[in-house]
């Protein structure tokens, strides 16, 4: 409990391996390429179009981690717990928001690579949708570290 | 003769009283080895219940995980340590010595409780 919080050990060996730090990343990414996605989309700005697509190029590219911690975390922190109730669900939807996050990369991914093709309308609802499942997702981490718990 | 009577049946009860508080004694002994004193505490919605307790030495503690999220039950002076507690699972220990034994789930460090042992 007196544990130095400059001791670099308490950063390298943290039984959570930082999942609870790197979490942040894909999840403010990702909600800030959505609401830039829409704002272009309403505004016709390219601008904001190309700032939404590198946000989520980085949202994707630090699922990897996340998800690589998150199974760390359980292996260690949660000495390989039963997967059920909450934790289940945490791991369900921490995989299936990943996935929806690389397949909203891909659609725009797609169309940067050609920019004569303009960005499909379908992308919108795929893009709240996948906003709401990460909040979920979120929530329900936030139970498990405990931040979510009451007091 | 009547005196000598009452002697004897004055030595006969005192005798008895004498053994019935021996036999007293040992069966509470017994009992008391037979029976150590146990007591439980409650982990649920992200708190020990009761968060401090006072125990005679001796006395086991259980803590009970009544919660739906995994916890643990460790030592701030590493004395005890459990292992992570799924849904209902338990962690037991004896305390033998007096003192005063702070303990945290390491889980949630916000989760304190303290078992004081006189």
């Amino acid at each position: 409990m007196s544990a130095n919080p400059f001791d670099i050990r308490t950063v390298l060996l943290a039984k959570h391996a930082q999942h609870v730090v790197l979490i942040h990343f894909p999840i403010a990414l990702f909600t800030a390429a959505v609401a830039l996605d829409y704002l272009g989309h309403w505004t016709k700005s390219r601008t904001l179009a190309a700032a939404a697509y590198f946000n989520l190029l980085l949202a994707a590219v630090s699922t990897v981690p996340v998800v690589a911690t998150g199974l760390a975390a359980w292996q260690w922190a949660l000495e390989r717990q039963k997967l059920k109730g909450i934790l289940l669900m945490h791991l369900v939807l921490g995989c299936i928001s990943s996935v929806l996050i690389w397949i909203v990369f891909w659609i725009h991914f797609r169309v940067h690579r050609h920019p004569e093709e303009s960005l499909p309308k379908y992308r919108l609802p795929i893009e709240a949708f996948a906003v709401f499942v990460v909040g979920l997702t979120g929530h329900l981490g936030g139970f498990l570290s405990g931040v979510n718990g009451p007091g | 003769m009547r005196r000598s009577v009452s002697i004897a049946v004055l030595l006969v009860a005192l005798g008895l009283g004498i053994a019935g508080m021996g036999a007293g004694t040992g069966s509470f002994t017994a009992s008391a080895q037979q029976n150590p004193e146990t007591t439980e505490v409650k982990i649920d919605n992200f708190s020990f219940g009761p968060g401090t307790l006072t125990v005679p030495v001796g006395t086991t503690i259980t803590w009970t995980n009544r919660d739906d999220i995994p916890h643990t039950v460790v030592s701030t002076e590493g004395v005890f340590k459990s292992k992570v507690l799924d849904t209902d699972e338990k962690f037991s220990f004896t305390f033998s010595k007096a003192g005063s034994y702070p303990y945290f789930c390491s889980i949630h460090p916000k989760m304190t409780g303290k078992v004081v042992v006189q």
